[in-house]
């Protein structure tokens, strides 16, 4: 999920970090004070969720939990999951210094536009319906990714056809399982710790 | 069955290890240079061609992974080579044998002086008694025994260890905190 130095070209290397650049301030307005803990934990989350490997038959693919973020804080998602990939790919090499707004934008945007979509239902109704609705969230944030991750490289050269289904088909298990994780994860916040929800909805009603 | 999954397996065998690091690394090896290419996960990247480039950006020729992700390059001018290998799916792998080094192989050029770090001499055996061949062997064989060493150095540089996760989450708490500490000042000052 994370590319490469030197996979991509200079102009979507320089347009991703432009417009991650934008999704980043947008992120830090809409992140209040009572956020910035939460914001932090799933950045902890996110950052050590790539450790997690799915074996996918001779090779493996990780955890990305990009879902659950954008579900909890929105906009919100963009800081946070900046800064847990800067550390992934200091820490341990994943993906690069260069491509980090690529990458960002890519993990960061549908994490966002799980939350606009599924963000309210998740929040709402009985928790076992929220939580569904997040599984499907965390779900479609992984699909979401696939394709940003198609499309960056298909501007920069390769075939999109087959860069995407490959992303995609070996991504397959992630998505089945963030979505149950995701879900069990909105289940249990919203049993434990309601006013995580009730805060969201608040700040976004 | 047993049949059925090998085909598979082989099938995938080319798909490149979406969640890791590639790795390549080059290394003199006789007269030509020799490089391998994978990931950190210890899987190699098997039937890859590698382009190999010049300081100008002009192609020097082309070779092509064996199974284990080795490949072998004969350097003809000496000047820095780059070798690139694409992946796919935004894997790139890139290594540089510098001028200096590359020199060094074509200077060599005969394979008497192939193998320096053969280890005859303990053998007892004068390295004049040993044809060149022999020492083509040799030297063949001792690369052999190395290939799993360095392979596990490799695995183990990528090693991702308990200190260095705790210390980014102790960074990414820092982070945080500081943002928090900077957001509730500004409130308590407005």
């Amino acid at each position: 999920m994370h590319i490469v130095d030197g996979a991509l070209s200079a102009p979507v290397v320089i347009g991703g970090t432009i417009a991650a650049l934008g999704g980043i301030a947008l992120g830090l307005r809409a992140l209040p004070l009572e956020r910035i803990p939460a914001a932090g934990v799933l950045s902890a989350s996110f950052f050590v969720a790539s450790l997690v490997h799915v074996p996918v038959g001779p090779s493996s693919v990780h955890l990305i939990l990009n879902g659950l973020a954008g579900l909890v804080l929105g906009w919100a998602a963009f800081p946070a999951l900046f800064v847990g990939l800067l550390l992934q790919a200091v820490f341990f090499g994943f993906g690069g210094l260069t491509v980090l707004g690529v990458n960002t934008l890519n993990i960061a945007l549908p994490a966002v536009l799980a939350g606009l979509l599924f963000g309210r239902l998740a929040a709402s109704g009985t928790p076992l319906a929220g939580a569904v609705w997040a599984g499907i969230g965390g779900a479609f944030a992984i699909a979401a990714t696939t394709v940003m991750v198609g499309i960056s490289l298909r501007l920069s050269g390769d075939a999109f056809i087959p860069a995407a289904k490959l992303v995609f088909v070996t991504h397959l298990p992630v998505m089945a399982i963030e979505g149950v994780l995701t879900g069990f994860a909105v289940l249990l916040a919203r049993r434990v710790k309601p006013e995580l929800f009730a805060a969201l909805k608040g700040a976004s009603a | 069955m047993r049949p059925l999954i090998l085909a598979a397996l082989l099938c995938l065998a080319p798909l490149p290890a979406l969640a890791h690091k590639v790795i390549a690394a080059v290394f003199p090896s006789g007269e030509a240079i020799e490089g391998e290419i994978g990931f950190s996960s210890g899987d190699m990247a098997a039937h890859q061609e590698v382009i190999v480039i010049g300081p100008d950006g002009a192609e020097l020729g082309r070779t092509v992974t064996d199974e284990d992700g080795f490949f072998v390059f004969t350097p003809v001018q000496p000047v820095a080579h780059v070798f690139r290998a694409d992946l796919g799916a935004g894997h790139v792998a890139e290594a540089v044998m510098p001028a200096g080094e590359v020199a060094a192989i074509l200077g060599v050029g005969v394979p008497e002086e192939a193998a320096p770090a053969v280890p005859t001499a303990a053998q007892g055996a004068p390295l004049a008694a040993l044809s060149g061949e022999e020492r083509q062997a040799i030297a063949e064989t001792v690369r052999n025994e190395l290939r799993p060493l360095r392979r596990e150095i490799a695995a183990y540089r990528e090693h991702n260890d308990l200190q260095t996760i705790l210390g980014g989450i102790g960074y990414i708490a820092g982070l945080f905190g500081l943002g928090f500490y900077l957001a509730a000042r500004r409130r308590l000052a407005g």
